[in-house]
């Protein structure tokens, strides 16, 4: 066995080795090395441009590394292939992203239930589920409302509550606060790493909040493709 | 920076809005094309008609000078082909240097010489003397395309002396000359042509500027906070549509000598056409060119209102108003007036009100299809199961009248083409039917004069070509009760009990033959109150005595009125005016009798059946052939837009599509959910029309015969055709999400 193979037992739930990325001659990533623990709450700060984006993809699954290794669980995971990855990404992560990317033609508790309908579960499971995500993310009766119909901070919790629905590992976040007011921003990120909790999931958020980065328990902070510090509230 | 130069920016830096500026070319260039090409369609027919205006007898003027020429026209049939044929004889006293020749005719035919078109030529190359070259004469030159209505028409000009002219021969100064005017029923066509074609083109247009709408309005939202007067960006609007409009509009002006080409191949009235024979007007032309580009900027400047009344609607958003139910009463409303004016039409003469039903009820479509979309897509949101059901439903809920919008163009062609493939077939099945003679038997209308020479000269030539078939006269007479005003009749072929078994439809049994001389009615008949007379007005005399009637029942209604006498019954002093020479024929031997006939008989038109239905089936197949071509037409240009539309849709949403594929959905499940998005509307729409289509085809069916229509397979053509626009419109959704796939996920 590759001796920096992770063990899971209790070790990290993600981690990830040596990553790069490369767009044509420009590195992203020039060799990361991270680990996500269990429950773990880490924000990925950096300049614009500095790569933090481009290693939540990575780990994500969504863009390939050029070089390096990705575990889940402590099973390698990066060498998947496309159609391998997108399953992993349906069950063992969530995601949530500016401005929820909601479907906009579908109701609140429909948004939340589409990764379940999509993955093959019956309309009543999936709908029930969604709506009990909802109410405990303080969106009870406001299920039948569109995208449109409702706040930035409430279309939000329902594009957390529509990560959350099954049960993920870890929660991948690209500056789910960015359209958001200060206030709100904060709600909002209360309700995901409480949700989260609950769940056991560990959350990896990328942001440009220096005020939300501060408030979470682990920091990162990146710099031209390369991890420069690293930090522990 | 003028509007122009922000358009070309716009253009140059945004890859979206050119392929969107493109799209609109190509569906601009479609319509232009396609309007050019059916606007010239009066003009080819017209051309057609000029050329062979000299092989008509409709245009000679008897004032124009003394007669130089004798003139005749018929048409002659060989192998299911029409041979149209002119005898010409030179007036006693006239010379050939007298006569001005038509364009294309080389020299003008002595007797016994014919000038043949070359497709006439190479038939009578084929072909033995006997089943064809005997009835013109030796050929000594070829017709020149200037004297042929189309590439492939079978033409020959026979010289005579002027005593062998035919009977319906007229003395004439000159060849038939004027002014020739366009076919009526193509220049209907080509309208109807260019509604139906048009619509989905510029559905397609539409569908192609929609590519970027969402885009483009915001882009011009931000000019309006910036500043910008409502007439700036109207401007900036305009610059960008005529751009790209006037670039299509000039591509299809190119275009269209490629399409006269193709449609030089299509068959109209017997043959194809001259590629010269699509001429248009030059003003006509360039009238078309501006017109459609200008339409579409106007449509442009039209869609902008939104922007022009609130700058910020673009980020605040807006609420669409459902729709009412009341929509759904257009449809009834035009139905029953479409009813009203068919059931009326036939007494008041009303026409016009059938075409203002049929108008209303294709306008109607525009209100009550948006409506029934949504019906659908509040079904769907009911009864979903899967995902894709739900989001195709939410999708066609919400928004209605776009996504009606994008099938419009096909809703309209589909109404159409099932309405005619509902009446072709039934008109088809009433094709056939009339004269009193078998089908195989061939027969010459002549007079009393001329019928005894035709006869004696074609059982000649039957003879010399080894036949054994015989041409008899069959006279005509009446059988009349009263005189003078009061006089009512039947008419009544002379003819052999035997003859009348082997040469009519009448179904006289054989054994009816014997026991002397008989009249055979369909019905009893008192034969004391008739008298029998050469012609309906003239002096009647008794049957001869002992004459029976045999009643036979006759298999066809239609002949019911008309009976037939054995020549032993027919009174002296009764000589028959009008007498019809009748030969029978087999599958073998027809053409060879057919030349039998035609020698003594030059310039009568030979009966048959296939003459018959010649015209009628000539005409249905032109039907048939411009209907089917139409709906395929249409049907490309719809998929196309429902492709498009549907590119348009996966676009407008790829920040969601993206952020759902990144978090694992499928593709494959998206795009089944697309598909079905895209599909639902163009297939509900589809068969909506086709049975709207239908209804009004039987509803037309009933002001011409109260008996139902003939179903044929053909009403499931547009079916069909709406399942493969439905494909058509969703095959783009994979490729669309791939691409969207494949961009960065925050890209917009």
């Amino acid at each position: 066995m590759d001796p920096n193979t992770p063990q899971w037992t209790n070790g990290p739930v993600l981690s990830g080795r040596g990553l790069v990325k490369r767009y044509g001659a420009q590195y992203a990533l020039a060799g990361i090395d991270i680990d996500i623990q269990p429950k773990d709450a880490v924000a990925i700060v950096g300049p614009s441009g500095s790569g933090k984006t481009s290693l939540l993809h990575v780990l994500a699954g969504i863009l390939r590394a050029d070089d390096g290794q990705i575990f889940l669980a402590g099973q390698r995971i990066d060498h998947l292939g496309e159609k391998k990855r997108s399953e992993l990404r349906r069950t063992e992560f969530g995601f949530v992203f500016q401005s929820g990317m909601l479907v906009a033609e579908l109701s609140a508790e429909e948004n939340v239930a589409l990764p379940s309908l999509l993955a093959g579960l019956g309309r009543k499971e999936a709908i029930d589920a969604g709506r009990q995500w909802l109410s405990r993310l303080g969106l009870a009766g406001k299920e039948r409302r569109r995208p449109g119909e409702l706040s930035g901070g409430e279309a939000q919790r329902v594009a957390i509550a529509r990560a959350l629905t099954h049960r993920p590992k870890v929660i991948f976040a690209d500056e789910p606060t960015g359209a958001l007011d200060t206030r709100t921003g904060r709600d909002t990120m209360d309700a995901l790493l409480g949700a989260a909790h609950e769940t056991g999931a560990a959350v990896i958020v990328v942001t440009h909040d220096r005020e939300l980065a501060e408030s979470m328990p682990k920091t990162v902070a990146i710099r031209d493709g390369l991890i420069a510090t690293r930090l522990a509230a | 920076m003028n509007s122009l130069q922000i358009a070309l920016r716009v253009l140059k830096v945004d890859r979206r809005t050119r392929t969107s500026a493109i799209l609109t070319a190509v569906g601009v260039a479609v319509a232009t094309g396609l309007v050019l090409l059916l606007a010239t369609l009066p003009f080819a027919t017209q051309h057609r008609e000029q050329r062979a205006l000299w092989q008509g007898d409709h245009f000679y003027s008897r004032d124009d000078g003394p007669a130089k020429l004798m003139f005749a026209e018929s048409k002659d049939y060989f192998d299911g082909k029409q041979i149209i044929r002119v005898d010409v004889a030179l007036a006693p006293g006239a010379t050939t240097a007298g006569v001005q020749l038509p364009a294309g005719v080389p020299q003008l035919p002595g007797p016994g010489e014919t000038v043949v078109s070359p497709a006439l030529g190479r038939l009578l190359q084929g072909n033995s003397a006997a089943q064809l070259g005997d009835r013109f004469g030796k050929p000594v030159g070829a017709l020149g395309d200037d004297a042929l209505r189309f590439p492939e028409q079978l033409v020959a000009l026979t010289g005579h002396t002027p005593d062998a002219m035919p009977e319906s021969a007229s003395p004439v100064a000159a060849f038939p000359s004027g002014k020739a005017s366009a076919d009526p029923l193509l220049m209907l066509l080509s309208w109807v042509g260019i509604i139906v074609l048009l619509v989905p083109s510029l559905v397609l247009v539409a569908s192609s500027a929609r590519l970027t709408a969402a885009r483009r309005e915001r882009r011009l939202a931000a000019l309006r906070l910036a500043g910008a007067t409502p007439g700036q960006v109207t401007n900036m609007v305009a610059a960008e549509t005529t751009l790209s409009a006037g670039i299509g509009a000039l591509l299809g002006l190119l275009l269209s000598p490629a399409l006269r080409g193709l449609a030089s191949f299509v068959p109209w009235a017997g043959g194809t056409w001259q590629a010269a024979d699509f001429a248009l007007p030059v003003g006509l032309t360039v009238f078309v060119v501006v017109a459609i580009p200008v339409l579409v900027v106007l449509a442009g400047v039209l869609g902008l209102r939104r922007v022009l009344k609130n700058p910020l609607f673009a980020t605040g958003g807006h609420t669409k108003k459902p729709l009412r139910w009341w929509r759904l009463l257009a449809l009834p409303a035009a139905g029953l007036f479409f009813l009203y004016a068919v059931t009326t039409a036939s007494d008041s003469g009303g026409i016009t009100m059938v075409m203002a039903g049929l108008f209303l009820l294709v306008g109607s479509a525009a209100i009550v299809g948006p409506w029934v979309t949504s019906a659908v897509g509040g079904t769907f949101v009911r009864i979903w199961r899967r995902p894709s059901s739900l989001l195709a439903g939410r999708r066609l809920r919400d928004d209605p009248k776009s996504a009606y919008r994008a099938s419009a163009g096909i809703v309209l062609a589909v109404f159409a083409g099932s309405m005619a493939l509902t009446l072709l077939p039934t008109f088809e099945s009433m094709a056939g039917g009339g004269r009193s003679f078998q089908d195989s038997v061939l027969y010459v209308d002549t007079d009393t004069q001329h019928a005894g020479k035709i006869v004696d000269q074609a059982n000649g030539s039957l003879q010399k070509y080894g036949q054994s078939e015989k041409a008899v006269a069959v006279g005509e007479v009446y059988l009349v009760q009263g005189e003078g005003r009061e006089r009512s009749g039947q008419r009544a072929l002379v003819m052999t009990c035997a003859d009348a078994v082997k040469l009519t439809r009448f179904g006289l049994p054989p054994e009816s033959c014997t026991g002397g001389p008989a009249v055979f009615s369909d019905s009893a008949l008192d034969l004391a109150s008739y008298k029998i007379a050469a012609d309906w007005e003239g002096p009647a005399v008794a049957p001869k005595s002992g004459t029976r009637v045999e009643t036979v029942h006759y298999p066809d209604e239609d002949l019911s009125r008309t009976l037939v006498i054995d020549p032993a019954a027919v009174p002296a002093g009764v000589t028959p005016e009008r007498v019809t020479v009748v030969a029978p024929t087999t599958d073998a031997n027809r053409e060879i009798v057919r030349t039998a006939l035609a020698g003594p008989a030059a310039g009568e038109e030979i009966g048959s059946r296939d003459q018959y239905l010649f015209n009628q089936q000539t005409e249905l197949g032109d039907l048939r052939r411009v209907t089917v071509i139409g709906l395929i037409a249409a049907g490309i240009l719809a998929g196309c837009s429902a492709a498009v539309a549907t590119a348009g849709s996966v676009m407008d949403r790829r920040r969601t599509f993206g952020a759902l594929m990144a978090a694992g959905t499928p593709v494959r499940v998206l795009s089944r959910a697309l598909r079905m998005e895209a599909a639902l509307p163009a297939l509900v729409a589809t068969i909506g029309a086709g049975i709207v289509g239908v209804l009004v085809g039987v509803g037309l069916y009933s002001m011409v015969d109260p008996r139902g229509i003939v179903v044929s397979p053909w009403l499931l053509a547009p079916v069909v055709l709406g399942v493969g626009v439905a494909l058509l419109g969703a095959s783009v959704c994979t490729p669309a999400l791939k691409r969207v796939q494949a961009e960065p996920l925050a890209e917009e």
